[in-house]
This record gives C-alpha cells, sequence and structure tokens, in this order.
C-alpha cells in the first residue's frame, strides 16, 4: 500500500485528490503548505510517504521551495509538481532541482495514476 | 579686409577712368578750339603745335590708364582671389565644424531606427547644429520613454492574462474534478441526473481549453510561446495523449485506437507542447465525429522525420474549408459545431507549436471520407550510441 502525502492550500482540491487517490487504494496524509510539508517529512510520519504531491504555489512555503528544502535535508522521496501553470514550474523549479514531473491544474486524474504508479513500482 | 582690398581696387579703376576720360575730353576741346583757330587762319602755327601737343597729351593719357588699369586689375584679382581663399577657407571650417555634428546625427538616427532607443549625440559645435542634436536627444528620450511604457503595459496585459488564468484553474479543478467524481458513480445517478453531470463535464472542458488557448495565444502574440525540447519517446508520448482521450471517446462510444511503427528513433521535443497538439487534434477528431466513429492515430518513420497522423471516419471537410482551418479563429460548418467545443484558436496554436519544433503540420479530408491530421517532426539526430572508451592498457 503506497502512501501519497499531498499539499494544496485549497481544501476542496485536498479532498478531491484524497477522494480519488483513496479510490485507487492510496494511504493519504494532507498538508495545507510548505511549511507542514517540512516538517511532516522531518517528523516521524510512520510511514514516511512514497510519493510526495506539492502544488507549486501556496501560501507561506511554495511547494518549490519545500522541495528545496527537503533535497537540501537529504529526503529524495520523488515529488511530483502539481501547478496551475506550465510558467510557474519553469519559473520556479527545474531550474535547480529535480522534479520527477508535473501534473497540471484541472487535474488529469488517470495521467496523475499513471505517474504515481510509474514512481512507486520503481 | 581681403575683400575689402578689392572693393577698394575696383574704386580706384573707376575713379581712374573717369580722370581719364574727363582729362581725354578736355584735351579733345582744347584740340578742336585749336583747329577752329587754324581754320579761321589765326595763328596757324600756333594752333597746329596745339594739336599736336594735344594728340601727344591724350596719347600719354591712354599709356598712362593702361598701366593703371593693369595695376588696378592686377589688385582687383589679388583681391578676388585672396577674398574667394579667404570665404573657401571660412566656409570649410564651418563646413567641418558643421560635418561630424551631422554625421554622427545620420549614424545615431540609423542606430535609433534599428531600435537602439537608448542613443544620444553629443550635444556641441555650432548653435545650429546644436539645436538639432538637442531636438533629436529630446525624440529619441520620448521615443524610449513611450517604449517603455509599451512594454509595461504588454507586461501588464501578460500577467493579468496568466493571474486571470491561474485564478479561474483552481475553482475549475474542483469543478471538473468532483463532476468527475459522480461520473465515476453513474450507476447510482437516474439518467437525468447523470446527463446534468455530463454537461456540467463538457462545458468545464471547454472552459479550461478556452483559458489555455487564450493564454497560448497570448504568449504567441508576444513572443513568448516557447519549447523545451528533449529526447522523447513517439509511443509513450502517443499513449500519453490516447489515455487523455480515453474516457472522452469511450463516453461517446467512439473507437480510439493507436498503432506505432516499431524501432522508431526519438524525437526532440518538448513533450507537453507534442502532447498538447496531439490532445487537441484528437479532441477535434472525437468532436466532429459521430458517436461509433473511429479514431486512430498512427506514427511512422518518414525518411528523417517521424509522421504522426491522427484521422478518423467522421464527416471530412470541403476543399475550401480545409484551406482555412489553421487560421485563427476558424471552426468547421456551423452545422456540425453545435456540440463542438472548440474556440477556434486550437489548430492555429498546434501550427505554431509544431512550427517551433521544425515540423510541419497539414490536413487531408473530403466530405463524407473523414479527415487526416499529419504532423511531421525531425527525428533526432541520430547520435552514435555512448561507446566506452577503449582504455589500452
Amino acid at each position: 500500500m503506497s502512501r501519497v502525502l499531498i499539499a494544496d492550500d485549497s481544501e476542496t482540491i485536498l479532498l478531491l485528490m484524497r477522494t480519488r487517490l483513496e479510490m485507487e487504494g492510496y494511504e493519504v496524509v494532507t498538508a495545507a503548505d510548505g511549511v507542514e510539508v517540512v516538517e511532516l517529512m522531518q517528523g516521524d510520519t510512520e510511514p514516511p510517504p512514497d510519493v510526495l504531491l506539492l502544488d507549486a504555489m501556496m501560501p507561506r512555503k511554495s511547494g518549490i521551495d519545500a522541495l528545496r528544502e527537503l533535497r537540501a535535508a537529504g529526503i529524495e522521496t520523488p515529488v511530483l509538481i502539481v501547478s496551475a501553470h506550465q510558467d510557474e514550474m519553469d519559473a520556479g523549479a527545474a531550474t535547480d532541482v529535480e522534479v520527477s514531473g508535473y501534473i497540471t491544474k484541472p487535474i488529469d486524474f488517470d495521467r496523475l495514476f499513471a505517474c504515481i504508479a510509474d514512481l512507486t513500482t520503481r | 579686409m581681403l575683400t575689402g582690398l578689392a572693393v577698394v581696387g575696383v574704386a580706384r579703376f573707376l575713379q581712374q577712368r573717369q580722370d581719364f576720360e574727363n582729362a581725354t575730353a578736355r584735351s579733345y576741346q582744347v584740340e578742336i578750339a585749336a583747329r577752329n583757330r587754324l581754320a579761321a587762319g589765326t595763328r596757324p602755327g600756333a594752333a597746329r603745335t596745339a594739336i599736336v601737343s594735344q594728340q601727344h597729351e591724350r596719347q600719354s593719357l591712354r599709356n598712362d590708364i593702361d598701366g593703371e588699369t593693369r595695376d588696378t586689375a592686377l589688385l582687383v584679382g589679388a583681391g578676388l582671389i585672396a577674398g574667394l581663399t579667404g570665404a573657401a577657407l571660412l566656409f570649410s571650417g564651418l563646413i567641418s565644424s558643421m560635418r561630424r555634428p551631422l554625421e554622427e546625427l545620420v549614424e545615431a538616427s540609423g542606430r535609433l531606427a534599428g531600435g537602439d532607443l537608448e542613443t544620444r549625440v553629443k550635444i556641441g559645435g555650432l548653435s545650429e547644429t546644436a539645436t538639432l542634436g538637442a531636438a533629436f536627444n529630446e525624440m529619441a528620450a520620448e521615443l524610449q520613454r513611450r517604449a517603455g511604457e509599451r512594454d509595461q503595459l504588454e507586461t501588464m496585459k501578460d500577467e493579468f492574462v496568466l493571474t486571470a488564468s491561474h485564478e479561474l484553474r483552481s475553482p475549475l479543478t474542483s469543478v471538473q474534478g468532483f463532476a468527475e467524481l459522480l461520473m465515476l458513480e453513474r450507476d447510482k445517478l437516474d439518467s437525468k441526473q447523470a446527463d446534468t453531470v455530463e454537461i456540467i463535464l463538457d462545458n468545464t472542458r471547454h472552459l479550461v481549453r478556452l483559458l489555455n488557448d487564450l493564454l497560448d495565444l497570448a504568449r504567441s502574440d508576444a513572443g513568448r510561446l516557447t519549447i523545451k525540447p528533449a529526447l522523447t519517446g513517439v509511443a509513450p508520448l502517443v499513449e500519453d495523449a490516447v489515455r487523455t482521450m480515453r474516457s472522452q471517446t469511450e463516453a461517446a462510444d467512439q473507437t480510439l485506437r493507436s498503432e506505432i511503427e516499431g524501432e522508431l528513433p526519438p524525437i526532440n521535443v518538448d513533450r507537453d507542447r507534442i502532447r498538447q497538439v496531439l490532445v487537441n487534434l484528437l479532441t477535434n477528431a472525437h468532436e466532429y465525429s459521430p458517436e461509433g466513429a473511429t479514431i486512430e492515430v498512427t506514427a511512422v518513420h518518414r525518411n528523417t522525420a517521424i509522421e504522426i497522423a491522427v484521422s478518423d471516419d467522421g464527416p471530412g471537410m470541403a476543399e475550401d474549408q480545409l484551406e482555412h482551418i489553421f487560421e485563427r479563429f476558424t471552426r468547421g460548418d456551423a452545422g456540425l459545431t453545435q456540440h463542438v467545443g472548440g474556440t477556434g484558436l486550437g489548430l492555429a496554436i498546434s501550427k505554431s507549436l509544431v512550427e517551433l519544433h521544425g515540423g510541419r503540420i497539414g490536413a487531408d479530408s473530403a466530405p463524407g471520407h473523414g479527415s487526416t491530421f499529419r504532423i511531421l517532426l525531425p527525428a533526432a539526430q541520430a547520435t552514435a550510441p555512448d561507446q566506452p572508451q577503449r582504455v589500452e592498457a
């Protein structure tokens, strides 16, 4: 049973993603922003998530910044960046941190599930 | 001063000429008087002497005036030459002091016309050229200011489109996501409810496409439609697009299948962008074809290119319509587009994207015989696979 951590500042979108992921048989942990993501990943979340789904733009700390911090702390869990725009990924990520993939909003769930399956069965 | 000399010379010449005329006239009067006396027989000897002496007098006056004239002419000539030389020197000084600033103005105008709005000229020299230079600099500064304002407006417009599309995308994600969730439990809905949810979904997808197309169009107009090519396998790319379309084609009982030639070389493309083009072509095929239609994607090797084709057995298009389909805001026949949620921008954007990759896009169709859209993308350069360096021990 794979565990997925999802971070988004919209509760509605968290609910949507949680529902779809649980229907697919994933265990879901949620976070409201990048600060919570870093806390969860550095704390003793047991078992640790297998994949992180981070929204690119969140208040307090963006998904990109959280990703950067996790990598600096030596946490190498695969990360999928969820974003409304190709542009903000271009601007924020890709340049200095390795990302396993990008998912654009509105979310194409079939594509998302394929990406997660790909990352967790490696 | 030298021209003054010429003037003085000319004046002197005129005075001497006058003196000469007066003296000659007086000499003739004396001679005429002597000849009258000779004719009257009064002291003929003295009269003859007077006549001869007056003739000599005039001869000497003529000699004098010739000499004077020659001197004056020399003087005038010298004066004129000196004057002209002075004028020439003065002018060449004037011209050279104007030429540099003028040349600089011409050069600066060239740079300005070439788009260097920061170009300015040095102000100096004669007051005329200085004024000209100042006017030029003022004009250049104004142009620069306006260009700055225009750029700022352009940036604001881009930011607005970006922000608007971003803000709209979050609620749309929820609407589409929850409508899809309802559709997953279609069995629990009665047929009227299921139809309702389907309408919500169709319209949400339409809104999303509008947003994406508007965003791409704004980028394309600003010359900011960019691609990030990477080596990409053809099969995963096509399958990705097909997977995205699967639920929609299944809902319309359409058959969607793909056939990809084995061992195709990879292509150097922006994966997301080419996927976008394929999804666009597939969406068109899906929307313009009736229920139960067959949509096929094929990928084959053509010389140094890979051809990906999307064909359907839908209503097809007449030639006059086919000519314009890659233009903006061109859509299929109104009779057919009642159920079609296109923006009229998809193919125009697809064409831009394919061309950004150095590829081509085209379409074949005939009424009643379906349509085939083909994109040709250059195959990645056949680089020799990394061979381990053989090191001689």
